[in-house]
């Protein structure tokens, strides 16, 4: 519990009390699951049916079953990729960043925020075995050592690098996130009635007792873990924009590509957060937990990154345009106005023209609004990867080899399809582990609700003292 | 000093215990108890605890490895008796001749061939082969070949077979055999013979895509009925009318080395190459000034070009025609290049028309070229068709007066315009015999069905030249219970002798006077051929060529304003005898870029005044035949009002890789004068419903004004060798003070390296069917050529460019659609750029593999290592030349590729050098990496440092302009060398400093700016579109 100036909008509202959060945020693990997340779950699992079965086909059959040909060697699978990655740099922007910088509105929303990066990461990863002509040797990026003599990876290429930024990024997400539910799941444990349940909650509480010393070492790992993960926000974009950038493919060659990925990335991560927790506000009914302050603050984010993502964009066609290079200018007159004009003005228009309506304080606080713009936000930064893929290879140097690509069924079902996994890994999560963070946002709640804040659950504690003094939110 | 050691083990080696020491010898301490094991006294085993452990763990280890072992059992058998000559991995060279007369040498691998290339011995070919020559290769390896014979569908034995045709064949009462040009003397001696027992019998040639007018026009001409033997090499200036001598016709191989022998702007002197056809061909894709015409107008022109000779030479014109609108200041032109080059100067032309071949004699007796450029003497006999003789069959098998038909090595029923006819005709007749060696549409119709084999599988002899005798030898023993033709009229001769000793009996004679004819004979099989030049001699013209004014001028103003259809065949499947060869489907066609179709090539403004567009479908409709629904190519240099169409398409029967590709154009054939034509000027075209997209491996067709092609003009590279190189000249010098981020490679040892001229590359795809036989290149089919994954090695990119109003060049695709530039598609300059892996010293590939797949080797090469390559194509993006090919499937045992990777006997033909590559790994040209390590084995065998011209890549080998040249740059002596040093040679995007290992020689075009200012005058005013006030104004600026 913190105090609050009477001033500042409050983070947590509808007077809640410590126990009211714990049942609120228990009550989809304990109770039977409502019909709403049947029927979103039966949709998810059918969907990651399709992508199961389009995967499969395509392990089966060799990579022709794709659209994929001699000139343009990548389209929906790195494009896929990269979407995925990009999603997931809001979970860690804000479970990390914001934690570092204090911001304690974070605190409602970081849990499903992280679930969310580890899903698109997972994702993402699929799109790195599936891509490859010879999946069942996956492993051979990975510098492992080997009885075949001298063989090793390559150092030098962008791909070596992608391996060590996704396995490193995913590990120190997994873990991050797990440490957070730690507390929440001892909660769950103390709530369980049935043997099953806390024998499993139990487990994976890994004995927490919810003492001093535990909830300093929590404290203390919680920190350490942010300060490794604040540099990953960074530095995992700027890889996956390395495999463009350090080739000489018109149109991917660009210095510019590192810092305009990362905004990219967390505009995208921050239109999926906005998607997911619109949905979950009203379907969990979060709203005393997730308020309009928060699609507030999220909003402006998307705003931000949307304009320097719009920035890079329009540098882009500057410094073709003053390099003097015939091949770079091509390329970007192609993008704008060659036979895939469309995919550039799709994203133009959802990355750089739709995000400025959020200057207005209405459609910031609208929830159905936002969760539509955080659709075209995101079909814009999906646009964004396919246009600087395929737009740059379908036309690069030797005219004789320009070729168009056209996606098949397969691919688009697998595109399809890797929805279907994020979603069903994300139905699950809500169905078994809180959804919020219970042990932080008992620490948000306004100290001016005199409630009955004796019936909290046995945890509540000094760890806001280490909170103590900070400036928070907004 | 018994005891050196001064350590001991114990107080027992200390005191040299007597029990210790006998121990001692023994390797274990404790005796092992084998004994006990080996005597079973009472039928148990009497295993200890250890013996347990033993044999429990060598069972299970055993019973687990065997069970480890999924891979299915492919028994290697070694030669238990190792035949002479073969050593298992040393392939075996024969020298060879295809039926086709070019001389070969057959690469054979443990008994089997796998590759035809040409015979570098040969003066005639000089070791080239054209696309079709190597592609015949898979006609030995094709499954769907006949296994022996047959009897009215069944199958037969040869004894019951030759019983019941000698039977038939004795009471026949006229017999004639129809063959497709024989030039083997003992071939000709075999059909005497047949004669001699059957003496109704009648030889007639027949050929699909005739040029049997040539011979007739010669015969009338100067009294001999040959085809002459031409020279390109000595012919300064070459005027061509529509003959594709580059490309399909008489002898492409042999003109190409001629021809490009004349392309060396380096002595300051190059042949000028003028040419007048009405589609866009090879050869005049490659001509230094091209004059797009209609086929009916082709005898105006020749009289035209006749008189204009005539008024230089003095001697009486052949009268002239009512008005012509012609360009005759262009013909002016053209004829005063010839008369400047009289003796050096050659006019070809390859309509089957004998008053337009008897006004080319004309032409070249004027200038003075028979018996220099034009030779009587040293004529070729690689074509011969008597089209009456022919025509005739036709009539007499419906009347019924022809009794029995054999039919060798032609499938009129295909490829006859009236084929329904000849089908009726052929059943009449009370014996119809077909050696064709499968069952093609005219087989089909045969009561016995006697295959020959395929020629890599027999003997004989041919005499593609006069006096050039060429040998024809076995590689492999009869795949199939099959028998040569020759053999088979032996037998219905009654004569038993082998057609080998048959044939011996003829090079008797042909050898006579060489001394010891074992000797000459073993040393002509060796060689291959046997050659004695004769001397040419000038033999007078003597001809009336008085009709010749009426007949053209009528063809020309009646045909005036109508659309005129003209057939040409491919380089690759040709006539359609070789339809069902995939790699010859699957060979891009040299213009279009198209795969494994023909369509219906049209100018933009008759696609424009039609309503037509790349893809459509238009009928066209003659007077014998029609064709539905067959695509439309826009193509560039196409005369207006003119649609061209490919031959050797639409095959109804003949395997499953010739039918259903593409349509039958050979219904718009016809017979007149004396000969088959096959330029029709009474059509009528429809648009058809429907849309089809024709798989074309090039889909964009100009260079966007990039500097990726150079090319300048003789007479600006006289006076500058740079001349529209200067940028490289510029680029290099800067790339030398930049800073790169990778290391150099080390560069001691060889360095391979490769020159492309492309003054000299004709674009015929030779060098494509090379490499796919020697590096296993597979067939992907035309929906995957659709899909832009042809899998070839070696790409020939061709790219056009047009010229402005203003007469400047225009190669960007936005400015030449744009209506206001006014550019004539009719006139069109062509290049051709061989591309193939350019194996980069800075290579963008090797830097981005994950897996180190791709990786530079110490001799300069970029080597792919298949099976550590995990596929992810990032080397295909980051390659600026866009080389890498991807195995998106596994093409081989795979239903969906059923090509010769799909059966045991197709897979005979892979070369055991090269790896097959699996699925989901990139692949691209290695430069032969196994053909040079033979040439540095093979000098390390013979203990002697590897000279230039060891190595060879396919390509080069193969290529018939001398168009690649390929050796080790840091031997200062190599051609190679000496190329890289040349001031033409450029590197393809040299500002990116990848430092390719592949230079381009700028291409020298022997321009005359007069004469291309009046190709683009005569373009404009060819156009038959056009009111003709405006055609007749135009007239009287010119």
């Amino acid at each position: 519990m913190s105090y609050e100036s009477p001033i500042r909008d409050q983070l947590v509202t509808g007077g809640k009390t410590y126990r009211d959060v714990t049942r609120d945020i228990t009550r989809p693990l304990e109770n039977a699951p409502s019909k709403g997340w049947w029927i979103g779950f039966s949709l998810s699992t059918l969907v990651l049916a399709l992508w199961i079965g389009a995967t499969t086909y395509t392990v089966v059959v060799g990579l022709g079953a794709w659209g994929l040909n001699k000139t343009v060697g990548w389209a929906f699978d790195i494009t896929n990729f990269v979407f995925w990655v990009g999603i997931g740099h809001a979970g860690t922007l804000i479970s990390a960043v914001l934690l570092l910088f204090r911001q304690k509105w974070r605190m409602s929303i970081n849990r499903s925020a992280e679930a969310m990066t580890i899903f698109a990461v997972i994702c993402a990863a699929s799109f790195i075995l599936s891509h490859m002509g010879r999946p069942w040797v996956a492993y051979w990026p990975i510098p492992l050592p080997n009885a075949f003599g001298t063989l090793w990876v390559n150092f030098n290429s962008p791909l070596v690098w992608d391996v060590f930024a996704i396995s490193t990024y995913f590990s120190v997400s997994l873990v991050f996130w797990y440490i957070g539910l730690i507390p929440d799941i001892a909660t769950v444990r103390d709530r369980a009635v049935t043997k099953a349940r806390k024998f499993w909650y139990g487990f994976f509480a890994m004995g927490w007792n919810g003492s001093a010393k535990t909830w300093h070492r929590y404290e203390v790992i919680s920190l350490i873990l942010a300060g490794i993960s604040t540099p990953l926000v960074l530095s995992v974009h700027s890889i996956v924009s390395m495999d463009f950038a350090t080739s000489l493919v018109p149109g991917w060659h660009t210095t510019i590509f590192p810092p305009y990925f990362v905004a990219g990335a967390i505009f995208s991560g921050f239109g999926m957060v906005l998607t997911l927790l619109v949905i979950a506000r009203e379907v969990m009914n979060y709203k005393d937990y997730i308020t309009e302050a928060h699609l507030d603050a999220m909003t402006k984010v998307v705003m931000v990154t949307g304009t320097m993502v719009g920035m890079a964009y329009i540098t882009e066609f500057f410094v073709a345009a003053y390099s003097g290079v015939e091949y770079e200018q091509y390329a970007f007159l192609n993008r704008a106005f060659g036979p895939y004009w469309w995919a550039y003005w799709t994203m133009m228009s959802c990355n750089l023209l739709a995000p400025q309506v959020f200057w207005f304080k209405w459609a910031r606080t609208t929830p159905w609004f936002i969760f539509i713009m955080s659709i075209i936000v995101n079909i814009g930064m999906w646009f964004e990867r396919f246009v600087i893929i395929v737009t740059s290879l379908h036309r690069d140097f030797l005219p004789s080899a320009w070729a168009m690509y056209t996606p098949t069924i397969t691919e688009v079902s697998i595109l399809i399809g890797s929805f279907g996994l994020f979603f069903f890994l994300y139905f699950l999560f809500c169905k078994f582990l809180p959804t919020i963070n219970m042990a932080e946002v008992k620490s948000i709640i306004p100290t001016h609700h005199e409630g009955d804040h004796g019936h909290d659950s046995h945890h509540n504690h000094s760890h806001e003292t280490a909170e103590k003094g900070a400036i928070h939110g907004n | 000093m018994e005891n050196k050691n001064s350590y001991w083990k114990g107080l027992e080696e200390l005191n040299r215990d007597p029990q210790f020491l006998q121990h001692k010898k023994n390797e274990f301490a404790e005796g092992i108890p084998l004994d006990e094991v080996f005597t079973e006294e009472d039928g148990g085993l009497n295993a200890n605890r250890r013996d347990f452990l033993k044999y429990f763990g060598f069972g299970i280890s055993a019973v687990a490895l065997a069970a480890c072992n999924k891979a299915p059992i492919k028994n290697a058998i070694p030669y238990i008796i190792k035949p002479e000559n073969i050593t298992p991995g040393i392939p075996n060279y024969y020298a060879s001749t295809t039926p086709s007369g070019c001389s070969i040498l057959v690469k054979t691998r443990e008994g089997r061939p796998i590759k035809i290339e040409g015979n570098p011995e040969s003066p005639i070919f000089k070791g080239a082969a054209s696309a079709a020559d190597q592609g015949a290769l898979l006609g030995l390896y094709d499954n769907e070949r006949l296994r022996g014979p047959k009897a009215s569908g069944n199958d037969a034995t040869w004894e019951a077979v030759d019983a019941d045709i000698k039977k038939a064949l004795a009471s026949a009462s006229n017999i004639r055999i129809v063959s497709s040009t024989v030039n083997s003397p003992s071939g000709k001696r075999a059909i005497s013979a047949f004669a001699a027992k059957y003496p109704s019998a009648k030889h007639i040639q027949y050929e699909s895509f005739s040029l049997g007018s040539i011979a007739e026009a010669n015969k009338i001409a100067f009294g001999k009925s040959v085809i002459p033997g031409y020279r390109f090499d000595l012919a300064n200036v070459i005027v061509s009318f529509g003959a594709d001598f580059l490309g399909t016709w008489i002898s492409p191989v042999e003109y190409t080395k001629q021809w490009s022998s004349n392309r060396n702007p380096e002595n300051k002197k190059m042949s000028r190459h003028i040419q007048f056809e009405s589609h866009l061909s090879v050869t005049g894709s490659n001509a230094d000034v091209r004059y797009p015409i209609k086929p009916s107008a082709e005898g105006v022109y020749l009289i035209s070009l006749y008189n204009k000779i005539a008024g230089l030479a003095g001697v009486p014109t052949l009268g002239s025609m009512p008005s012509v609108e012609l360009p005759l200041n262009m013909i002016e032109l053209t004829a005063k290049e010839l008369w400047a080059a009289k003796g050096s100067s050659l006019v070809v032309c390859g309509t089957n028309n004998l008053d337009n071949q008897l006004l080319v004699a004309a032409i070249n007796s004027l200038l003075g070229n028979i018996g220099t450029t034009v030779d009587l003497d040293n004529n070729s006999n690689q074509h011969y068709s008597d089209d009456a003789a022919f025509e005739n069959l036709v009539i007499d098998l419906n009347s019924g007066s022809v009794d029995a038909v054999i039919f060798w090595n032609v499938n009129p029923v295909y490829s006859y315009y009236n084929s329904t006819k000849l089908s009726e005709g052929i059943k009449k007749a009370k014996l119809s015999i077909s050696t064709n060696s499968s069952i093609d549409e005219t087989s089909a119709l045969c009561k016995f069905n006697a295959p020959a084999g395929h020629f890599l599988e027999s003997w004989n002899d041919a005499e593609p030249k006069a006096g050039y005798f060429a040998l024809t030898q076995p590689t492999i023993s009869p795949v199939f219970n099959t028998r040569q033709t020759e053999d088979s009229l032996l037998r219905w001769a009654d004569n038993n002798t082998s057609y080998y000793d048959f044939m011996r009996e003829t090079w008797k004679g042909i050898l006579s006077g060489n001394g010891n004819f074992e000797e000459a004979w073993v040393k002509s099989l060796h060689d291959g051929f046997f050659y004695v030049a004769k001397t040419a001699s000038a033999v007078k013209f003597n001809a009336d060529l008085t009709s010749t004014v009426n007949t053209a001028y009528s063809a020309y103003s009646t045909n005036k304003t109508k659309k005129e259809l003209k057939l040409y065949s491919k380089v690759g499947v040709l006539d359609g005898s070789l339809a069902n060869n995939p790699w010859l489907q699957e060979l891009p066609d040299p213009i279009s870029k198209v795969t494994w179709d023909n369509y219906a090539n049209i100018s933009k403004a008759t696609a424009d005044e039609m309503g037509v567009k790349d893809g459509d479908m238009i009928t066209i409709t003659g007077k014998n035949g029609k064709i539905e629904s067959i695509p439309v190519l826009v193509q560039p240099g196409q005369p207006n009002n003119v649609i061209a169409v490919a031959v050797g398409y639409g095959r109804t029967s003949g395997g499953k890789v010739a039918v259903g590709v593409g349509k039958n154009a050979y219904a718009f054939a016809s017979f007149s004068n004396n000969s088959l034509q096959y330029g029709n000027f009474d059509i009528t075209i429809e648009k058809a419903v429907g849309d089809y997209e024709l798989a074309q491996t090039q889909t964009h067709h100009t260079i966007e004004g990039r500097a990726l092609i150079k090319e300048a003009s003789l007479a600006e590279y006289i006076k500058d060798n740079k001349a529209g190189n200067h940028d490289h000249h510029a680029i290099l010098k800067e790339n030398g003070n930049l800073i790169t981020l990778w290391d150099e490679h080390d560069s001691k040892g060889h360095k391979w390296t490769m020159a492309v001229d492309l003054g000299k590359c004709t674009g015929c795809g030779s060098c494509v069917v090379a490499c796919n036989a020697e590096n296993n290149v597979p067939v992907v089919g035309r929906a995957e050529v659709l899909k832009r994954r042809e899998m070839h090695w070696i790409r020939i990119d061709r790219y056009y460019r047009f010229r402005n109003k203003e007469n400047n060049n225009i190669s960007k695709e936005d400015e030449y659609n744009d209506p206001k530039t006014g550019v004539d598609f009719q006139e069109v300059s062509v290049l051709h750029q061989p591309l193939m892996c350019q194996h980069c010293g800075h290579a963008p590939c090797e830097t981005v593999c994950p897996v180190l797949a791709t990786v530079h080797s110490s001799e300069g090469l970029n080597h792919m290592a298949y099976n550590r390559c995990v596929g992810t194509r990032y080397c295909a993006n980051n390659c600026p030349f866009k080389v890498r090919r991807f195995n998106w499937f596994k093409y081989r045992e795979n239903d969906q590729f059923d090509f010769n990777f799909n059966n045991d006997l197709g897979r005979m033909v892979i070369n055991p050098d090269v790896t097959v590559r699996s699925r989901g790994v990139m692949e691209k040209c290695s430069f032969c990496v196994q053909r040079i390590q033979a040439g540095k084995l093979k000098a390390k065998l013979e203990n002697r440092t590897i000279k230039d011209g060891d190595v060879k890549t396919a390509c080069q080998q193969t290529c018939p302009a001398d168009a690649i040249i390929f050796g080790d740059i840091h031997d200062p002596e190599s051609e190679v060398a000496k190329h890289f040093k040349n001031e033409r040679g450029f590197f393809l995007l040299d500002e990116y400093n990848v430092q390719p290992s592949v230079t381009y020689l700028t291409k020298i075009r022997n321009v005359d700016e007069a004469l291309v200012a009046e190709e683009k005058h005569s373009a404009k005013k060819h156009d038959a579109t056009k009111p003709h006030d405006e055609n007749k104004k135009e007239e009287s600026h010119s």
